[in-house]
């Protein structure tokens, strides 16, 4: 069945043209979704239900184009309705918008389980699928003004969705940050735009150069890291994805961040190094420069989601890590590493949409994601545990996860270029990854049954099951037949003009290396059968409630072990908390300085005191004048 | 395909029996070191039949579920474990991300299943197994990095092979600062002294596996025979050129885990923070300099 799925995907991946369908705009896509937004808005006033399922019939749709037409190399490129627009279909862009709509499409599920008790479910439906709008137009368009257009389309209506969960400062720092990220693109835009003379894409980044080039490296990669949410402009993901609507923090984590790693690799890729070759590491110094920083964003990451109480927020540090590889990948200028960087951005979608979902199911029964203040659901939700495990193994990179291949590609070019620094943040990444990752697995989800939420705790609803059971699914998919999804990241590469990487139905080669996720996975699950047949065997056990045990009932009183249960690893904690406290320490004095500022500004410029509006006008007047302006 | 998983599971099997008997001969090694007679050669042997053989509790179908993850894992990892340069299962398929992440499903079945059992204690069993995990694990995984950019092979066979050939020295003379390392970080994951303190018996009433008896912790003795023969056996191809035949193999193996054990004997525990600022620091320090003096400079001893 799998084999049979798996020849069908490929031969279309192969011989899309096959197919023979007739072209589609990509313009009267963008406002098909702008206009199903407006309609969603309206359905969902009347009847919660309804518009929820516009929202996911609209984001499915939107996928059915993009897979049929987008492979098939039928997206239309020219605009006839809004005329000044303009497109380019790219298998990048395609890549991108098709992981994006599809995490859009699957989370759409959950919206009605969560919307119904919202004050604005209308608007939340409408911005959704603004924001979806924004997305397609950001990686079709083939014009720097129109994606800075696009960007500002998905931050703007993105910005106010989030405030529709639990606080308005989280979409206020997500609006700074984003802002920041898309003014820096902006600068380096309007700088690309005056040398080149020309704001197209592609052209724009073949003929930048000099001074310019350097600086629009650095504004772009400026603007990549505040999207993805990479050390140092990483504050606005826990405070973010902690606080944004239960179902939108996977469609940020998951989809949202990865329009950062778009941005990253114009630069990374697309543009002609801007600096020498370090010939020690054999990469151009700045790639090697941003690589590392990518390093230090894993080690942060995962040494703060160790230290997170909240599980919304430690998934979210989560992201910020993951982001880092995504980053790394990106700036090792090999396919095997670009791939690695692909498989990833999928990966991690489906994983941290998965987790998120799982958190989500459980904060809906308990209200709260305080992995202090809650334990012992397991036995009332075994569905979202297992979905809960299998993202977080992917999460880690266990093998039949897609997490695996992506985490085997990229350690490929570190140990066969020698990259020490950057792989000792790659291993703290992924061991660090267990440690943080269990942490809601053993106090949320397992744990003592607390009484007080005995009765009421169930199973998330089918409508929040379905997604999560697909994702379940995916994860597994991906790890287990790679070959899937590799034949669309090698169109992607071959794009960007780097050879494509040597991929069968089970295996791939990186180096000299070849790996068969299938095999592995008979591998283990051979040592599985012989675990189980042990089991069975020698089967002499009997059940023990938790009511029966003495210790379950009575010792969690003990302070120490409800210190050990809220400070779960407090020992290696108080080894460098010193340290990770200083850079949000020093974003609270930035802010507090800001406030200072902009205060003072307001007092000098903006005073009640028609004098000193008199004053300024006389001043600006007289600069002017001096100036020769007037 | 059918050949080679059952060759796999032939090798998981000999792993199991060579590393129990190795345990049983050391503990009467260190018996007579310490002037006693010590139990049995075969007493490990006795220890795990009497203990898969007793009735037990269990708390749910995660906890059971777990301990089967957790030793089909190791199991898994076992049968990818090349024995001699003729004894392996799946030739050309000894990538070393294999042996890295697959290992690691040990360990995350024992914490799933241990989490599930309800108890807090269990908690901070694990969360000090977790923790051992972070500190010994990155200084061994750079000197395998190291290892693996200096031959240029990514298999655990080819590794072996490439030290056998002419010219090229055992990576244990090549790389002393790393084979220490190395060594370290086998005491770690051995559940050693210094490091032993997750598993130690004198923490055991806050351990991972307080909630495990009879058969389930019986089978989780077998998954940690089954993982300390998969460790000695990476060193053994890691650093002592692999094996030619099966007998160079288990007298290396028994070289390593003898040395490793009498070391062991000689320490007393590390406390959790301790042992983690303790492999952050010299075996860190160690390994990262060991890496940038072999691979940046080109400096390893020859001979």
């Amino acid at each position: 069945m799998v084999k049979y799925l798996n020849l069908k995907i490929n031969m279309y991946l192969h011989h899309p043209c096959k197919v023979g369908y007739s072209m589609i705009s990509i313009e009267v896509l963008i406002l098909f979704l702008i206009a199903a937004s407006a309609v969603s808005y309206l359905l969902t006033k009347l009847n919660t239900f309804v518009g929820s399922m516009m929202t996911t019939i609209t984001t499915f749709f939107t996928l059915i184009v993009l897979l049929i037409f987008g492979l098939n190399q039928s997206l239309e490129s020219s605009a006839t309705i809004v005329n000044f627009f303009s497109f380019e279909p790219t298998y990048l862009g395609l890549f991108f918008s098709i992981v994006i709509t599809f995490i859009y499409f699957l989370i759409s599920f959950a919206h009605h389980c969560f919307l119904s008790e919202n004050e604005y479910k209308d608007v939340y439906n409408f911005l959704f699928l603004l924001s979806l709008a924004g997305v397609i137009g950001s990686f079709f368009t083939d014009n720097f003004l129109q994606l800075f257009f696009f960007f500002e389309l998905i931050v703007w209506s993105t910005a106010f969705l989030i405030p529709l969960g639990k606080s308005k400062k989280a979409a206020v720092t997500y609006f700074g940050f984003s802002i920041a990220g898309s003014f820096a693109m902006l600068f380096g835009i309007l700088l690309l735009g005056a040398q080149v003379g020309s704001f197209d894409i592609s052209y724009g980044l073949e003929n930048v150069s000099g001074v310019t080039a350097v600086i629009v490296f650095i504004s772009f990669l400026f603007s990549a890291f505040a999207k993805l949410g990479l050390f140092p402009l990483h504050t606005w993901l826990p405070i973010t994805h902690g606080n944004a609507p239960h179902t939108f923090s996977p469609v940020l984590s998951g989809a949202l961040v990865k329009i950062g790693a778009f941005i990253a690799i114009f630069v990374l890729i697309k543009m002609d190094p801007v600096s020498e070759l370090f010939v020690e590491v054999n990469l151009p110094s700045a790639h090697y420069f941003f690589a590392l920083l990518g390093s230090l964003s894993i080690i942060f990451g995962t040494i703060m989601a160790i230290r997170s109480d909240d599980a919304k927020q430690l998934l979210a540090y989560s992201s910020m890590s993951h982001g880092g590889y995504i980053l790394i990948a990106f700036s090792m200028l090999s396919s095997v590493a670009f791939a690695s960087g692909f498989y990833h951005i999928v990966a991690h979608a489906l994983a941290s949409a998965g987790a998120f979902l799982a958190i989500a199911a459980v904060a809906r029964q308990v209200k709260t994601t305080d992995i202090k203040g809650i334990s012992g659901v397991l036995q009332k939700m075994p569905i979202t545990y297992v979905v809960y495990l299998i993202s977080v193994l992917s999460l880690i990179g266990i093998p039949l996860t897609g997490g695996f291949i992506s985490k085997w590609l990229l350690f490929k070019p570190i140990f066969y270029n020698g990259w020490v620094f950057i792989g000792i943040a790659g291993f703290i990444g992924s061991i660090g990854s267990i440690l943080y990752v269990f942490r809601p697995l053993s106090s949320l989800l397992s744990g003592q049954e607390q009484i007080k939420f005995d009765i009421k705790i169930k199973e998330a609803p089918l409508l929040m099951l379905i997604p999560m059971i697909i994702i379940t699914f995916l994860n597994v998919y991906t790890g287990l037949f790679p070959h899937t999804l590799l034949t669309l990241i090698n169109k992607v590469i071959s794009e960007l003009g780097y050879p494509r990487l040597d991929a069968t139905l089970f295996s791939i080669a990186g180096y000299d290396g070849v790996m068969n996720p299938f095999l592995i996975g008979a591998v283990f699950l051979v040592g599985i059968l012989i675990s189980f047949l042990i089991f069975i065997t020698l089967k002499y056990t009997h059940p023990f409630s938790s009511e029966n045990e003495h210790l379950n009932s009575d010792t969690i009183c003990q302070k120490e072990l409800l210190y050990h249960r809220a400070h779960y690893f407090d020992q290696i904690d108080s080894s460098y908390r010193s340290v990770v406290t200083k850079m949000s320490d020093f974003y609270s004095f930035l802010t507090k300085e800001i406030l200072l500022i902009g205060k003072k500004c307001v007092s000098y410029f903006m005073s009640n005191h028609i004098e000193i509006a008199i004053l300024w006008i006389i001043i600006l007047l007289a600069t002017l004048l001096l100036g020769g302006l007037l | 395909m059918i050949g080679s998983l059952l060759t796999g599971i032939g090798i998981a099997a000999f792993g199991f029996f060579l590393q129990t008997l190795t345990s049983g001969l050391n503990r009467k090694i260190v018996a007579h070191i310490q002037k006693k007679h010590g139990p049995k050669w075969y007493q490990e042997f006795l220890d795990i039949f009497k203990l898969i053989n007793k009735p037990s509790v269990h708390h749910g179908w995660i906890f059971d579920f777990g301990i089967i993850v957790a030793l089909g894992g190791i199991i898994a990892t076992a049968m990818f474990v090349p024995l001699t340069n003729n004894i392996v299962a799946f030739y050309g398929y000894y990538d070393f991300a294999i042996f890295i992440y697959l290992f690691f499903v040990g360990i995350i079945g024992m914490t799933i299943s241990a989490s599930a059992s309800s108890n807090p204690l269990t908690s901070i069993g694990m969360m000090k197994a977790l923790k051992s995990l972070l500190a010994y694990e990155v200084p061994f995984l750079i000197v395998v990095l190291t290892i693996i950019n200096l031959s240029g092979e990514n298999n655990l066979s080819d590794i072996a092979i490439f030290q056998q050939l002419d010219g090229n020295n055992w990576f244990i003379i090549a790389l002393p600062l790393g084979a220490l390392v190395v060594i370290f970080s086998l005491m770690g994951l051995l559940g050693k002294k210094p490091c032993d303190l997750y598993v130690a018996p004198c923490d055991s009433h806050t351990g991972a596996m307080i909630e495990h008896g009879g058969q389930e912790l019986g089978m989780l003795y077998i998954m940690h025979e089954i993982a300390v023969f998969i460790a000695i056996s990476l060193f053994v191809h890691l650093f002592l050129g692999g094996a030619q035949n099966i007998f160079a193999f288990i007298l290396k193996y028994f070289i390593v885990y003898t040395s490793i054990n009498l070391l062991h004997v000689l320490y007393k525990h590390f406390e959790i923070a301790s042992k983690v600022k303790f492999y952050y620091k010299w075996p860190l320090f160690l390994a990262v300099l060991q890496a940038i003096v072999a691979i940046y400079f080109g400096l390893l001893i020859n001979f």
